[in-house]
């Protein structure tokens, strides 16, 4: 969940958030002791123009795209690997936090900075290397903006799969931190299937590659714990990625409804008879009115609910594909199907579909955003849920969906300034965690868990689960430094187990 | 064998897999992971060495182990949860690969496990890692792994991932067990993502593997074997019809996997896709009795009647020298004393001791299976 723009939550202070676990501390008391300043090395190491530690640059990065703020001490732009494993050689001789960030587009807190800490900016290793045309594969650097790639390589015939809303600014290295998704992961999946190696620098300050160009490289995949990290396993320094064929067909359809039922329904149908369209998008009313005010897409605002359906691939394929969806749609009660003609109408639907969140601004000061994901045969009754919820506390909620996948992005304007409203909100907004868990869902499909889904952890997994977790954590990272505080509850290390 | 506590023989004998050989091992067949995590707990308790058996169709990959205890899962051996119009199923450990196909099959549906893999389990698939041919198109098995239940080393009964199909919430232990060997704890039950078999296939044979490789879009795999190169094809019936007429070819409908080496030297070699060709000429001057290269993934298994130490040296360097690895899957020992199945021990290898010890602190699952003793 995310509350956006607004102040909402001021009451919770950086230390507040940034309560240690007790048993992630250590025996050492003076592990975080945000007194030692490394900042003479690190100028010596990167020059003044690379070490920022001005209040203003402190407040700059504090903050993902979440509110929760935290306080780092000292801000590094690093240009190389090199680099980064220095200073995490010097952050580990001061014991001091490290929080390693991309572009900040993070919902979840997973970027905000422990207090005292070092936050390593990696923006500036965006270099696009190694691009293997016959493997389908490039190595690049973290900082490389996601739509970046894809345009950088659009003339090969090639693409990266996962393209969150995010992807006009977001890296591939936060990609990777949170395991991104998007529209066209239904067909493809999500950033883990889509990271073939990584480089990276561990807690010691050592520079290794996990995975690569070869497949199934023996001993444990470690490539497959590092995404969905959060920057709490390792700073990733270069990542393989895999690339995928440019369709030779892709057509895209609106299909308009009066309710929202219709278009879940068409949802559930068109994945029962075992078609994976390329992209399966939902936006009810609230959310088609905000983003027609917004972008002028051309989308009917008295709709109930609209279906963006894009099938891919071979003419011959796609032609069919089309048919099907159209077919499902009519007996859906469809009452328009559009199929949209060129790339530039293409280009103007998806516009209004990933520029859903901008358009909010116009609508109220502030939302609070949630992602869950649900079984897909659970998504219409969840979703019935959420409305319940929303209504039952006279909430404002607009919803845009990745329906294909169960992946729900409910939504709420307010206005913080409300006395009590962003109480009101986060318990709404609890709530429909819950209704998604108890429909057999998780807590996020795409945008990690960072902070504020920290202490829902429990609602999916049990102890033993989430120790099994610490486990893993403590053996990349046993002294707890790269991104504390973040992923796992407090307490998740079950102390008997550690002791024995 | 030290002398076990009666409570202890009292738990094999009651949970004693009736169906298995006895070759003076316990072999125990859990019928639930709290039973699997109990008989951990016990075998760590006594300093037993535990291996796990599905269909012992894998029993000869890694380094070799020698186990007091025997797991088998063949009482976790049912479809546990099938969702069709999720595309999600939920599977205990011991059913094996072609039951499970089949079954969904009746409803034109695949998990994309291994093609030719008669007796595998789905637990020793994921156990190995292992992956179809269909994992050009598809991609490889661990991708479709959505969630494991398993008994650690340490006893727990734990879960890893959740049963939707996309999650990004908390750290991907269903991804790390998979490929594990056994080496972290026993797989009892495994949810996969499902995906519709294509209404139309063939089998359509090409020249130049690369070049189909090059022009066909998305096929679902290029093989090429001692007897020639194949471009497996899935769609709809035009699209299937189109694609075979752009590759200038003839094909038959249906898709004909080539027979499984079962040659008693049976090795892995994965390398980069671009230097399977390459890698390809290699072989063959070696001259093995059956080959098969998937191209555009990047994995060669050859099958030898016999294999000079030597020349077994030559390959794994290559392989080695183009950042992959060179692995034996039967038969090290007819290769030459000593020689190691995995090569070199892999990369962050601290990490990966961390991990092994706290998923297995007494080291009793498979001790010393995978590369670097872990």
């Amino acid at each position: 969940m995310h509350v956006a723009n607004s102040c909402a939550d001021a009451g919770r202070s950086g230390s507040e958030v940034f309560t240690l676990p007790h048993d992630r501390r250590g025996d050492d008391p003076g592990r975080y002791d945000v007194t030692m300043d490394p900042t003479v090395e690190l100028i010596d190491l990167l020059g003044a123009s690379r070490v920022h530690t001005h209040p203003v640059d402190r407040i700059i990065y504090a903050k993902d795209s979440g509110v929760t703020a935290g306080d780092p001490a000292v801000i590094v732009l690093p240009d190389t690997t090199e680099e980064v494993a220095a200073v995490v050689r010097i952050a580990s001789r001061a014991g001091i936090p490290i929080v390693a960030r991309g572009a900040g587009t993070g919902l979840a807190g997973g970027a905000v900075p422990a207090p005292g800490s070092i936050v390593i900016v990696l923006t500036r290793l965006n270099a696009i290397e190694e691009v293997d045309e016959i493997g389908r594969t490039a190595w690049v650097g973290p900082g490389v903006v996601n739509l970046d790639l894809s345009r950088a390589l659009a003339d090969r015939g090639l693409h990266f799969a996962p393209d969150p809303a995010s992807q006009q600014s977001s890296t591939i290295g936060g990609n990777v931190g949170t395991n991104a998704g998007g529209p066209h992961c239904l067909a493809e999946g999500t950033t883990a299937a889509h990271i073939l190696g990584v480089e990276m620098v561990t807690a010691d300050g050592d520079v290794v590659i996990v995975g690569g160009e070869a497949p199934d490289e023996p001993g444990y995949d470690l490539r497959g714990l590092i995404v969905g990290s959060e920057g709490t396993l390792g700073i990733v320094t270069r990542v393989l990625v895999r690339l995928i064929q440019n369709p030779p067909d892709v057509v895209t359809m609106l299909l308009v409804f009066e309710n929202i039922h219709q278009a879940a329904q068409t949802v559930s149908d068109i994945v029962a008879t075992g078609l994976v369209p390329a992209a399966l998008e939902m936006m009810d009313q609230p959310m088609i009115v905000a983003v027609e005010n917004f972008m002028h897409a051309g989308l009917p605002t008295d709709a109930g609910a609209v279906l963006i359906a894009e099938v891919v691939g071979h003419p011959a394929g796609t032609v069919v594909e089309a048919a099907l969806i159209e077919e499902i749609g009519r007996r859906n009660d469809a009452r328009e199907i559009r199929t949209a003609a060129d790339d530039d109408e293409r280009a103007l639907l998806w516009k209004g579909r990933k520029n859903a969140f901008g358009s909010i601004a116009q609508s109220a000061p502030d939302y609070y955003l949630s992602d869950t994901v649900v079984p897909r045969t659970r998504f219409v009754d969840v979703l019935d849920e959420i409305y319940a919820i929303a209504e039952r506390d006279g909430l404002r909620l607009m919803n845009v969906f990745h329906a294909g996948d169960g992946n729900f992005h409910p939504l709420v304007t307010f206005d913080a300034s409300e006395p009590g409203m962003s109480e009101k909100v986060i318990n709404a907004a609890h709530d429909m965690v819950h209704a998604a868990v108890a429909a057999g869902g998780t807590l996020s499909g795409e945008h990690g868990i960072g902070l504020e889904k920290r202490d829902l952890m429990h609602l999916v997994f049990t102890p033993e689960d989430l120790d099994a977790q610490a486990r893993i954590r403590d053996a990349f990272d046993p002294e707890g430094s790269l991104n504390p505080g973040k992923i796992l509850p407090a307490g998740a290390r079950l102390t008997e187990e550690r002791d024995a | 064998m030290t002398t076990l506590r009666t409570s202890t023989l009292r738990l094999f004998e009651r949970l004693r897999d009736e169906r298995a050989d006895d070759d003076g091992r316990f072999v125990v067949a859990p019928a639930s992971l709290d039973e699997a995590a109990a008989l951990m707990t016990v075998a760590a308790s006594e300093g037993l060495a535990v291996a796990f058996l599905g269909g012992g169709t894998h029993s000869n990959i890694g380094n070799p182990v020698t186990a007091d205890l025997v797991v088998t899962t063949s009482n976790m051996a049912s479809i546990i949860d099938w969702q069709p119009d999720d595309l999600t199923v939920v599977v205990g450990a011991g059913m094996t690969v072609d039951d499970l196909e089949a079954t969904l099959a009746e409803r034109r549906q695949t998990a994309v496990l291994p093609e030719t893999a008669p007796g595998a389990t789905i637990g020793g698939v994921i156990a190995t890692g292992v992956s179809g041919y269909r994992r050009l198109r598809y991609g490889p098995t661990r991708d479709r792994v959505l969630r494991v239940e398993m008994a650690t080393g340490y006893g727990k009964a734990i879960t890893g991932g959740s049963l939707v199909v996309k999650s990004s919430t908390g750290y991907g232990v269903q991804r790390l067990v998979t490929g594990s060997l056994g080496s972290l704890g026993l797989i009892g039950t495994v949810a996969l993502k499902l995906w519709s078999r294509p209404i139309s296939t063939a089998t359509v044979p090409v020249t130049d593997a690369a070049g189909a490789l090059a022009t066909a879009y998305r096929p679902l795999a290029v093989l090429e074997t001692e007897d020639g190169a194949r471009c497996y094809l899935g769609g709809t019936e035009e699209e299937v019809a189109s694609q075979t007429a752009e590759l200038a070819s003839d094909g038959s409908a249906g898709l004909s996997w080539p027979e499984p080496i079962g040659e008693p030297i049976r090795l892995s070699v994965r390398v980069p896709p671009h230097d399977v060709g390459e890698t390809v000429a290699l072989i063959r001057e070696m001259d093995p009795t059956r080959w098969i290269a998937q191209h555009g993934v990047g994995i060669v298994t050859v099958g030898f009647e016999r294999l000079e130490t030597d020349l077994f040296g030559d390959l794994r360097s290559w392989a080695v020298s183009r950042r992959g690895s060179t692995v034996v899957l039967d038969g090290a020992e007819l290769i030459g004393d000593g020689v190691d199945p995995w090569g070199h021990a892999p990369a962050a290898i601290e990490i990966q001791r961390r991990i092994k010890v706290s998923f297995d602190p007494a080291s009793i699952c498979n001790p010393g299976i995978l590369p670097g003793g872990l």
